[in-house]
């Protein structure tokens, strides 16, 4: 990993290791585990609303109809341009670029909050046409299939177990851009963005799961 | 306290104690002593201690509100206490052992302390995550804590739906948000240690050199980063539906109860070798040391760990045999809950062939490991009663399962955690117990163990339910003589608490190796510098190189 990086950048040894490479080797190793654990976090979460789509097929279409097909389809292509923009900023961290990596990284979290805001109109949309039924103060749209309560409580547990992922990422990155704006970072840090990139990558694959699994596969009949 | 301050005074105790030499670097204790560089070290050594100190106490908790049970259980009518009480006495106890004590035993204490030591290395992969995984541990005792002091909770340590989300009026939520956040503590712990264990082995440490030890953890971490993730999944939606009314396990609208029982045992199925594996770890040390001889079948041992990793994935349906899953489902579940036997066998035979003609030392380590060994093959061998499905029907939550997994996790993981505490002892704190105080409890603590639990097993088969307040007269005989026990049990708990906090100020110094066992943590002083070893150290040729060799032919001994 370390051929391909320009002059005067690279990573500062931690005490406890013996060489810059087994240091890369185990943070690597290090963020693939985390996104393991992750994704079997997703998994099944995912699992169960399959369980669900199969055990009652017509409650969940029913529900999955009220989705916002568009607004999530919008969604997911912001998410990948995202994620285009976070690869950009690995590629200039490897070149040296510092400046041109802190704006991608910026446009990245831009990008990032865009989802939020759409998924927050989103769920306005929902409220407003009473799909919210965990809300007791609100009656649900489709009191009369209780199935369908099901599907969308648990559309909203994995869509806003996300948003938590995207909004901790997005916390996470700008700290990280406002580190990486200062001299000498890319020296001593540069597998940071390396590493974080993966990160974002992750939030963004989970969405493109979480798009077919909610909103695609429950529209037909 | 200064350094040399503590160095001379023991000399001045123990006249064969090594001197003070000037210039020397203070160990990993005497480093620092404020507090400050204990509550934000990031020294493995140190969290590991910090991790012993919380467990010891949560132990101490859960022992308390286990002998509130054994209280209630001397009369049949349950007129001790009322039935409330009794059941948030049994939750204490189930909560508190399982999420704070048992899991992070051995994992986070000793594994935190030994497998940088083990494998050559100067820290942990990543030191700063293994402080915030104790952080994040306290975090969540810290509500379940909350949990405990505001009224306490009725579920069970299972959380089982519908009682935790609908009808308990106790306090679920904090408890539930307690355990749900410990598991990422958990988390955080495994992916430490494999990382660790891939990437920061000494030069020369291959894997098939590594002590089995190291071999346990690398298992257990597996199942904590495989396992862990599904229950806090299961466990945020159980906090949805009791908080929200989310539905997905409730049959009012057309949710599945036993689905969480899948979710749930789908973790804590694989969660009995988290608690489980370390231990046989521990006991794969501590037999070859006192045998004097080479660990017999090291490969079959290491293959059986990773194995018994593999198979505790695929088995947790033998918990739900009698909730209404398929019968086809069942068999195939009780055939692979069968398949278990497998891999813990060659564990146990391995061990019993490393004792064979062995020069056995019967130190404390050693009696605690020779009882884990007999008590593992009771709780193994009854594990395959209620694998059977005909078996399960009459015996399925009845006080035979009782006693079963705590032959497993207390004749077997708490039995391994203190025969690790007195083998590693010296290493930790640099000092020598007292050798006939640990004789005796480790004695006590075998009998008062089967005292308690060996009725219980008679008990069950005679059909008296687990979790209830009140049982028939008939069975009285019996329980009393279970509370009996665990006033042994307590007292065999109690000695070692006193001697080792005495051993800490008035022990004897300990040498570097005061059992002349094998392997890496041995080459380094007791207690070892901040950063480990003084200069790298030496791989030895092959593991458990000990001065009688295994005979793994027949032929090569005689």
């Amino acid at each position: 990993m370390s051929e391909g990086l320009a002059k005067g950048v690279g990573v500062a040894r931690a005490h406890h290791f013996e060489s810059v490479a087994q240091q890369r080797e185990a943070t690597t190793l290090g963020i693939w585990a985390w996104l393991i654990t992750e994704l079997l976090l997703f998994s099944a979460l995912f699992l169960v609303a399959l369980i669900l789509r199969i055990q009652h097929p017509e409650a969940t279409v029913a529900a999955a109809r009220h989705l916002k097909f568009w607004i999530g389809a919008a969604n997911t292509v912001v998410l990948i341009c995202s994620s285009l923009t976070m690869s950009m900023a690995i590629e200039f961290s490897r070149m040296g670029w510092q400046r041109a990596m802190v704006r991608a990284m910026l446009a990245t979290a831009a990008l990032g909050t865009l989802f939020l805001v759409l998924k927050g109109y989103e769920y306005y949309a929902d409220w407003d046409e009473h799909m919210m039924p965990f809300l007791s103060s609100r009656p649900f749209a489709l009191e009369e299939t209780p199935a369908a309560r099901l599907f969308v409580n648990l559309y909203y547990v994995a869509t806003m177990l996300h948003a938590v992922h995207l909004f901790t990422g997005i916390t996470l990155l700008l700290g990280m851009t406002w580190m990486a704006a200062k001299a000498g970072f890319l020296s001593r840090h540069q597998n940071w963005i390396e590493i974080y990139g993966l990160y974002w990558h992750f939030i963004d694959l989970v969405w493109i799961l979480a798009f077919p699994i909610l909103y695609v596969v429950n529209r037909g009949t | 306290m200064s350094a040399s301050g503590t160095i001379e005074g023991a000399a001045h105790r123990e006249p064969h104690a090594p001197e003070a030499t000037i210039g020397r670097k203070p160990d990993y204790l005497h480093a620092e002593s404020t507090l400050r560089s204990w509550f934000f070290t990031t020294d493995h050594k140190r969290i590991a201690l910090l991790y012993l100190a919380s467990i010891t106490g949560f132990f101490v908790i859960g022992a308390l509100a286990a002998g509130v049970v054994r209280l209630a259980l001397v009369v049949p009518n349950g007129a001790i206490m009322t039935n409330d009480t009794y059941n948030k006495a049994f939750t204490i106890h189930g909560v508190v052992m399982v999420w704070f004590f048992l899991i992070p035993s051995i994992p986070a204490t000793f594994g935190n302390f030994l497998i940088p030591l083990m494998i050559g290395a100067k820290d942990l992969a990543f030191p700063k995550l293994n402080l915030t995984s104790w952080y994040v541990f306290m975090t969540g005792a810290l509500f379940t804590l909350v949990s405990v002091v505001l009224g306490g909770v009725d579920t069970g340590w299972t959380f089982y739906a519908p009682l935790s989300t609908a009808f308990s009026n106790t306090w679920v939520l904090p408890a539930l948000i307690g355990v749900t956040i410990v598991g990422f503590s958990s988390i955080l712990t495994g992916l430490n240690f494999v990382v660790t264990i891939h990437t920061m082995r000494a030069p020369g440490m291959t894997w098939f050199k590594l002590p089995i030890f190291v071999w346990t953890h690398y298992a257990t971490s597996l199942i904590f980063l495989l396992a862990t993730p599904v229950i806090t999944t299961a466990l945020i939606l159980l906090i949805a539906e009791r908080a929200f009314h989310v539905g997905v396990f409730d049959p009012a609208y057309g949710g599945d109860p036993v689905l969480f029982q899948h979710l749930f045992w789908f973790y804590s199925h694989p969660a009995v070798y988290i608690m489980v594996l370390p231990g046989m770890g521990v006991i794969s040390e501590i037999v070859p040391a006192f045998a004097r001889k080479k660990l017999f079948g090291y490969r079959f041992v290491a293959y059986a760990s990773i194995g018994l990793a593999s198979v505790t994935f695929f088995v947790w349906g033998h918990h739900m045999f009698i909730n209404g899953q398929s019968d086809l489902a069942s068999l195939v579940f009780s055939a692979l809950s069968f398949a278990v036997a497998v891999p813990s066998a060659v564990k146990v035979y391995n061990w019993t062939a490393t004792i064979h003609k062995g020069s056995l030392r019967l130190d404390t380590p050693m009696l605690y490991a020779m009882g884990y060994i007999g008590l593992f093959v009771l709780g193994g061998l009854t594990g395959l009663y209620l694998a059977t499905l005909a078996i399960n029907q009459h015996i399925h939550a009845t006080y035979f399962v009782v006693a079963h997994f705590h032959y497993i996790m207390v004749g077997g993981t708490v039995l391994a955690f203190l025969g690790g505490l007195h083998f590693w002892w010296p290493k930790f704190t640099g000092r020598m117990y007292s050798e006939p105080w640990g004789r005796v409890s480790a004695i006590l603590i075998f009998l008062g163990f089967n005292v308690t639990f060996f009725p219980q097993f008679i008990l069950g088969y005679l059909g008296m339910p687990r979790r209830y307040a009140t049982y028939p007269p008939e069975f009285q005989l019996l329980n009393v003589l279970s509370s009996a026990g665990a006033t042994i049990l307590a007292a065999g708990y109690i000695f070692p608490m006193l001697y080792l906090v005495y051993s800490l100020w008035f022990g004897r110094k300990a040498p570097a190796n005061p059992w002349d066992a094998k392997g890496l943590e041995w080459e380094t002083s007791s207690p070892p510098p901040t950063l480990n070893f003084v200069s790298p150290p030496e791989v030895p040729r092959i593991p458990y190189d000990y001065p009688i060799q295994a005979t793994e032919s027949k032929d090569q001994h005689r």
